[in-house]
């Protein structure tokens, strides 16, 4: 590791340092004057969660395998490190190499959650790089954005040089290459930015104009020169043949989720119409037991982890799970290795998927049943009975488990206080359960924990017209479900409601925000998804100083009709499926899955016509 | 079964890995060297790996041990060989032998400080010498006081068992013995930060364990 000897004398000064030293075990370290491009892979948010995240390995590991690019890791430096080097005049740096991002070609956000965006402009300023596009002249550093968020970039429009939606595997290659060359070339910023939107996936915002009315909703988006009208997301065809890493980097300090992680499938064929995630990473695509086995082994030896989960948006639904485990349990056990199957559906909990899960380790039980009553979770298509909910939860006691957790969510569209009051119900019934169970672990209790989230209308979801439930409305309706819970058997917990309402402006919102946004960070707003660095006033001056009402973006019901910030962008999915499946949420009518029936949402055709789910449902 | 001591370094950047966080790093280092280990019976078996003596945050050791139980035939120097290249960067195993002490009788540490001067290193050779030779050296120490943490004031002086001071360069090397062990403990940063405190630049310093001592002064092993 190549640190500095001023960066050795503030390590000393704050907490976890090895946070910020690099050499970790697997991560990888060139000769920079043996590249012809070096990579800044950033994450913004902490080491702790950063380095928890799938994509930042699957994209390291891709981009490294290159022998002309170098691609390290940079996280944002927790409060008292960024004090420490502010104070010291260290630049933010990389961990591989210690070099200041100032030393590189491409800079790469990833953004996984839109309560990050100001520690992107944090870390660029720490990094002494001027945040707006606009004043970085230079061919390099070349700001990239990717993840979830870039499905609608707008409010971060003014800070990145370009967006890369969709599956950044394959992309990212072409990228490198085009970088390559315009660097040999000695050619412009703007002749790179006209080539990178011929990219298919890469997204200029400087080559659109947005115009507005007056009612401040968006009047047109107009391309400039030859950049695409509409700019479609990428997608990855086979992920059995995509890159994936042999080795990950293990982490010295301890991480969110310190394991190894395999993405079984990606996609999901549910359809719940409030999931972002569950439209956006469509179509619907499988990877092989043999590969995962094989994979998931190969990093067992490489990091000396002793527990792989197996990740994807609904776990239960990769068809060949039960094969997988089979497969997988044949060393795990004699390895010692645990395996954590998260989002599990209640639905399809077989008595043989239960027998694998009693061979490892027990995790505990979770349902995401996200609303009350039978009417809401048809409404938001969430099609989970309550007599499925408690049949599986009657198996889970037989089988020793004491404590269960529900997930809901406040603030769904067409919801009621009945529809809150069903969540106590629910968890009672829930309870009930156990001690009407003869077969109950024996002199034991049951502890039912519900965990509510604010519903936050997302683009490319069905509820993306939708009003947000304002501040007010969001704590009466948690009151309320806390005067319906009348035992202590059930605890309550929720998410921070004006973290939500934030999160559902910058979900929905144009690039007037992007004024906004500067201004808070200036303020001094940073780590905004955490609880104690949350500042909400603060917030709020800078809505009010830009003169931008943000109620506009949460609490207005859109048309069908309206343009909306994000409707240049495609990511296969039809406006007229969403409207749909919208108009099907207000008759409480459901749409069954993809392998029941394809329901037609369009993101096939943006690979080449395939959808693991379509194929499955013709058979 | 049996019970063996792995000794190594852990020097560089690698200081930096807490006491915790080491272990884990370990574990795993020995996992993916496939040692035969022996684990608990029961339902959630895990390994036996115990470490000797805790390393502050921030120190480098010449001189760690770790002591695990394995399965099987393997000779001390087949688990030499299988460790030496699973080790996390900045460990070295250095070798494996069978126990001989106790962790429990580790009574005193050696320790080098390394001093980084700016100017020349005459002025603090003597502030050193001066500081070391008086009767007195009070520094605050966190301790115990029944149930809550208090700080109190101990005499360096009554616990420094042995120092020598030399330089090289612009670096002074303080080397000291100090109580190490289950029941008297002193960090020797207390003595590095009161030398920087006293001393008139500003000084930088780090900290090397170089061996773990019994009672009667013969080495730990
Ligand atoms: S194309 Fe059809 S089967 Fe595939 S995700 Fe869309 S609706 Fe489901």
């Amino acid at each position: 590791m190549m640190i500095s000897k001023e960066v050795e004398k503030i390590l000393p000064l704050v907490q976890k340092p090895g946070k910020y030293t690099g050499g970790e075990l697997n991560s990888i370290v060139k000769d920079k004057n043996g590249v012809d491009l070096r990579y800044a892979f950033c994450f913004p948010d902490s080491y702790e969660i950063g380095m928890s995240h799938l994509g930042i390995k699957i994209l390291y590991s891709a981009a490294n395998e290159r022998n002309d690019v170098w691609c390290e890791r940079v996280f944002a430096p927790w409060h008292d490190m960024e004090k420490a080097m502010r104070e010291n005049g260290i630049p933010l740096y990389a961990l591989e190499s210690g070099d200041p991002l100032t030393d590189f070609d491409l800079i790469g956000f990833t953004l996984q959650y839109e309560l990050s965006y100001t520690n992107v402009l944090n870390m660029l300023d720490l990094a002494g790089i001027p945040v707006r596009a606009k004043d970085r002249p230079d061919l390099t550093p070349i700001i990239v954005g990717g993840g979830p968020c870039v499905c609608n970039p707008e409010p971060m429009a003014d800070f990145f040089d370009i967006f890369s939606l969709g599956d950044g595997e394959e992309v990212s290659d072409e990228l490198f290459d085009l970088i390559i060359a315009c660097k040999k070339e000695g050619t412009t910023k703007k002749e790179f930015l006209k080539r990178a939107a011929q990219i298919k996936g890469i997204y200029v915002p400087s080559l659109y104009d947005i115009s507005y009315n007056d009612d401040g909703t968006v009047k047109a988006i107009t391309p400039k020169e030859t950049a695409p009208v509409k700019v479609t997301k990428r997608v990855v065809a086979n992920l059995d043949k995509v890159h994936y890493p042999e080795k990950f980097i293990v982490p010295f300090v301890e991480v969110v989720h310190d394991r190894v992680v395999h993405e079984i499938l990606r996609g999901c064929i549910r359809g719940c119409r409030f999931c972002q995630a569950g439209f956006i990473y469509r179509p619907i695509r499988e990877k092989s037991a043999d590969t995962i086995n094989t994979q998931c082994q190969k990093l067992c030896h490489s990091t000396g982890y002793d527990e792989i989960s197996l990740s994807s948006l609904s776990t239960s639904d990769y068809t060949h799970l039960e094969e997988l485990m089979e497969k997988l349990l044949e060393w795990t056990e004699k390895e010692k290795v645990n395996i954590a199957l998260p989002s599990l559906r209640v639905d399809n909990f077989s008595d043989k998927l239960m027998g694998y899960l009693s061979r490892v380790r027990r995790s505990g039980l979770t349902f995401a049943p996200e609303a009350g009553t039978q009417r809401l979770r048809d409404a938001i298509n969430k099609n989970v009975t309550e007599e499925e909910m408690l049949s599986t939860a009657r198996k889970s006691f037989s089988g020793g488990w004491t404590a269960v957790k529900l997930y809901f969510m406040l603030g769904l569209p067409t919801e009621t206080y009945d529809d809150v009051a069903g969540i106590a119900e629910l968890a009672q019934k829930v309870v009930n359960e156990f001690y009407n169970n003869p077969d109950k672990p024996k002199g034991k209790g049951v502890q039912v924990s519900i965990s509510v989230a604010s519903f936050v209308p997302k683009p490319f979801t069905p509820f993306q017209w939708e009003a947000q439930d304002t501040i007010d409305e969001l704590i009466k309706k948690q009151n309320h479900l806390l005067s319906s819970v009348k035992t202590k058997k059930i605890s309550v917990s929720y998410h921070k409601v004006n973290i939500s309402f934030l999160e559902g402006v910058m979900a929905r919102g144009d690039r007037k925000l992007c004024d906004v946004i500067e201004t808070a960070w200036k303020k001094g707003c940073k780590f905004d998804s955490w609880d104690d660095s949350f500042l909400f006033e603060t917030w709020l001056e800078s809505f009010e100083e830009c003169g931008v009402d943000p109620l506009f973006y949460t609490s207005r019901k859109r048309d069908y009709e309206e343009i909306l910030p994000w409707d240049h962008l495609d990511y296969g999915i039809r406006k007229q499926f969403l409207i749909s499946e919208s108009k099907k949420a207000y008759e409480n009518e459901t749409t069954p899955h993809c392998r029941i029936k394809c329901a037609g949402c369009g993101s096939n055709m943006i690979n080449g016509g395939e959808c693991d789910a379509m194929r499955q449902s013709m058979v | 079964m049996r019970c063996v001591r792995v000794w190594f370094k852990k020097m560089g950047m690698s200081r930096y890995v807490s006491h915790l966080d080491l272990m884990r790093a370990m574990t795993r280092a020995v996992r993916r060297a496939e040692i035969p280990l022996w684990y608990t019976e029961g339902f959630n078996p895990h390994p036996y790996i115990t470490f000797a003596l805790p390393l502050s945050l921030g120190m480098e050791s010449l001189y760690e041990s770790m002591d695990m139980r394995i399965e099987g035939e393997s000779t001390n120097e087949d688990i030499f060989n299988m460790l030496k290249g699973s080790m996390p960067p900045g460990i070295e195993i250095v070798s494996v032998e069978n126990p001989f002490n106790d962790p429990k009788e580790i009574t005193y540490g050696e320790f080098d400080i390394f001093f980084d001067c700016e100017r020349k290193t005459d002025s603090v050779l003597a502030l050193i010498e001066e500081m070391l030779s008086a009767d007195e050296l009070i520094v605050q120490k966190l301790g115990k006081k029944g149930r809550h943490k208090v700080m109190k004031d101990i005499n360096l002086i009554d616990f420094i068992k042995s120092y020598r001071v030399g330089s090289l360069e612009n670096r002074v090397k303080l080397t000291v013995i100090l109580p190490a062990g289950s029941t008297t403990n002193v960090n020797p940063s207390l003595l590095a930060d009161e030398i920087q405190k006293r001393a008139e630049e500003k000084l930088s310093y780090t900290i090397v364990r170089k061996k773990l001592l019994l009672e009667n002064m013969e080495l730990f092993r």
